[in-house]
């Protein structure tokens, strides 16, 4: 060993005192450029979790966890994006699809940590230090992924539309059922919100594929009235479409409709071939709308034999008697009703159980009855003067105009409510020559009706004066003719929350004569053909059930569903709980196929 | 009735004859449903019958500067019969009615006397009334006038 090979470690010491070439960690003062894209930022509240940036991510460094605060939310799935650190490559495509706009960047890129597992997190959930940072990438204002507009639905032009009953709504051709395809995100946040929890992302996928016959077998495998529903659905699917935070929603019930449309009827055996092992069970169904025609078509699937029980004519209850033909053609509701039908199903037309069958029969007759009779009974307005002849119930004039009956209503109208059958007396109205004005309590913000139907109550010329509160009926100088006296409202806050009250303002009244009025205010049950000792023991409250599990009543072998056992009272809760009480009946029925949990999810 | 005591003895009667009523009229209701609704009634007048009991007794003051917020809803409906099938819409028209009748008594006595401790405790009787009044027409608003 040389002496220099010895004495070299004392040489280094002397570098100890120069300054170093290295930098201190951490970097200091070179902060990201504005629109950096740095570490992720979510705004967890605003997040739907619709997983898009998961599914966009071509490095797979998202993924969708559950985070115990936000799930359960209605049209929220309670997922929250994770990113993974050492696969991101701060392309920021996520932050460009993200439907809620909650997902940005910050501009901060230096991130020292001893454990690797922190470089894995929850963004806007588990705490950062930028997550208040202002800078950084943000998707550009107007700039989106998928087109925020939906492709509209032609209508025709409202002029021609009040001279007919035609269908108002033309539907989509393929192209245009296409392109409002892939608009959608497939995040499923429908699904848990659809009453009847339709697949929906998957149809809409058939449409993409052109798979229409696809699309057809997975509508029915959970409602099997798709072309109705396609047509006059309440939708509550396209109010949670993540979509629609930024734009329109995706037109959900028009690709429903446009999948029936693709499919003639003639092919519906074929391609949805139930295959049906008959069983030795009876079961009786009172009512064949749509929670009476759903129970059926599920049971009819299970083997059991099903009679369905209906006092008027035709089968499909307010479908049919309720909702005037320009929204939903006969046709169309005949298309679903008859496939229900050609699976083996009874349906007994005609027939007043009550009248013209006792309950009590059916029920020694049969092994389980499931009853769905809706809410037929108009209510009253309690007003004086309310027994006029001229005074007319929304459901009789739209039940007469289903019927062919002429509805006697005269030339100018008054239509009182705010719901649905008040917007299809006002339009079916219309359709007859009349001038038509509708009186409603609150405002128009609040009216029940859909949103679509209000809009085109009005293009088709009905007057529509909010906050006219209606005070007495009284006689008009020819008894063909009825004057109605309303009031203005103020609207007043309520002292103990909840939404503000209307308040009569009584120096501000008005009266007006008209050929009729058309009393539109809500609807109840008829139970008669149950003695008040059932009704008693069925603990009906209201005319109303509250069924408990697989909408079992406390009634071994009764089932009930529809408008008078649910609070939402619309078609497609009607299907569901025909759907759901199928599975019921049937769990009831053989209750040893049940044993094994794994069989539950078996219809 | 022409002391405090004796007009508050009277309210309280009042109220106790409301109780009663409802307790009769469910035990002829035909459902349970309905007897259960009319006896939640009759537990609301004893509740109001308690609180003028405190007001007797000086542990409760009635506040008849207090603005009540009309709904005017039992105003122009049409009187109702208390039949065994009574409907929860007819048992909140009948409950409304017999609100607004009281109500309208206390003011009616109120407005006839001068300036006193006694016409403060017939306004202040009046504004409870139109309380309980205001009760059963929101009730009446959320659940009967849902307009569709």
């Amino acid at each position: 060993m040389s002496l220099k090979d010895l004495l070299s470690p004392f040489f280094v010491w002397q570098r100890a005192f120069e300054k170093p070439y290295t930098t201190i960690r951490p970097t200091l003062d070179r902060p990201g450029a504005p629109a950096y894209r740095g570490f992720h930022i979510n705004i967890a509240e605003t997040c739907v979790g619709c997983g898009s940036c998961h599914e966009i991510c071509q490095n797979q460094a998202i993924d969708m966890v559950a985070v115990d605060e936000f799930v359960g939310r209605d049209g929220d799935s309670g997922l929250r994006p994770r990113f993974d650190y050492g696969r991101c490559c701060w392309c920021g495509l996520c932050v460009d699809i993200c439907t809620a706009a909650s997902l940005r960047m910050s501009n901060e890129y230096s991130w020292i940590a001893d454990n690797p597992n922190e470089f894995h997190f929850t963004a806007g959930v588990d705490e950062t230090p930028w997550q208040d940072n202002e800078l950084g990438y943000r998707r550009a204002e107007g700039y989106h992924l998928y087109p925020p507009k939906r492709i509209e639905m032609e209508l025709l032009p409202a002029e021609e539309s009040v001279k007919s009953f035609d269908e108002v709504t033309l539907g989509y051709d393929i192209e245009q059922a296409k392109k409002e395809a892939d608009r959608c995100v497939e995040c499923g946040i429908c699904v848990a919100t659809c009453p009847a929890h339709m697949d929906v992302p998957d149809y809409i996928h058939s449409i993409r594929d052109g798979d229409y016959e696809k699309g057809l077998k997975l509508m029915y495998r959970t409602n099997p009235f798709p072309g109705t529903c396609g047509r006059i659905c309440t939708r509550k699917c396209e109010s949670v479409c993540p979509v629609g935070i930024l734009g329109e929603p995706v037109a959900i019930r028009w690709l429903k409709r446009f999948i029936v449309d693709q499919v003639d009827k003639k092919d519906y055996k074929r391609i949805l071939d139930e295959q049906i092992e008959n069983s030795d069970f009876k079961v009786a169904i009172i009512g064949a709308g749509p929670g009476g025609l759903s129970a059926a078509y599920y049971l009819r699937q299970q083997g059991h034999a099903v009679t369905v029980f209906e006092e008027h004519e035709s089968g499909g209850g307010m479908l049919r008697y309720g909702v005037p033909s320009y929204r939903l053609p006969d046709a169309e509701l005949d298309k679903d009703i008859d496939h229900i039908i050609s699976i083996g199903v009874d349906v007994k037309y005609n027939t007043r159980i009550g009248k013209d069958i006792q309950f009590e029969t059916l029920l020694e007759d049969y092994d389980a009855v499931f009853m769905s009779t809706g809410l037929s009974v108009p209510s009253s307005m309690r007003i004086h003067g309310e027994d006029h002849a001229r005074v007319l119930s929304g459901l009789q004039v739209l039940a007469d105009v289903a019927s062919g009956r002429d509805p006697g209503i005269g030339k100018k109208v008054a239509v009182i409510g705010g719901g649905n059958v008040a917007m299809d007396a006002a339009r079916v109205s219309r359709r007859f020559g009349a001038d038509v004005t509708i009186l409603y309590r609150r405002r128009i913000s609040e009216m029940p009706a859909d949103e679509e139907e209000i809009h085109e109550s009005q293009e088709e010329g009905c007057t529509l004066i909010q906050k006219a509160i209606p005070v007495e009926i009284l006689d008009a100088d020819s008894p063909e003719q009825v004057a109605i006296k309303w009031g203005e409202a103020e609207m007043v806050d309520d002292p103990k929350g909840g939404r503000p009250r209307p308040v009569l303002r009584e120096d501000r009244m008005h009266t007006e004569t008209y050929d009729c009025i058309i009393s539109a205010i809500g609807q109840s049950s008829n139970l008669d053909y149950l003695s008040k000792e059932l009704q008693e023991q069925m603990a009906v409250e209201w005319g109303k059930f509250t069924p408990v599990e697989y909408q079992h009543t406390t009634l071994d072998k009764v089932f009930v569903g529809g408008d008078f056992a649910n609070r939402t009272a619309d078609a497609i809760s009607a299907i569901e709980d025909g759907h759901h009480a199928a599975r019921g009946i049937n769990r009831f029925l053989n209750p040893d196929l049940y044993i094994n949990a794994e069989q539950q999810h078996d219809i | 009735m022409n002391t405090v005591d004796e007009i508050l003895d009277y309210a309280i009667d009042q109220e106790q004859q409301a109780a009663d009523f409802y307790e009769d009229v469910a035990q002829r209701a035909e459902t349970a449903g309905m007897k259960k609704i009319l006896l939640d009634f009759s537990e609301e007048e004893k509740r109001h019958k308690k609180i003028l009991q405190t007001v007797k007794t000086g542990e409760h003051e009635l506040t008849p500067e207090q603005e009540i917020l009309d709904l005017k809803i039992s105003d122009y409906l049409v009187e109702v019969e208390v039949s065994d099938n009574i409907s929860y819409q007819d048992a909140l028209i009948v409950a409304m009615k017999r609100e607004r009748a009281a109500y309208e008594l206390y003011s009616d006595m109120a407005a006839k006397i001068p300036e006193s401790h006694l016409k403060e405790v017939l306004t202040g009787l009046a504004k409870e009334e139109a309380k309980h009044k205001l009760f059963f027409e929101a009730e009446y608003d959320e659940h009967v006038l849902t307009d569709n």
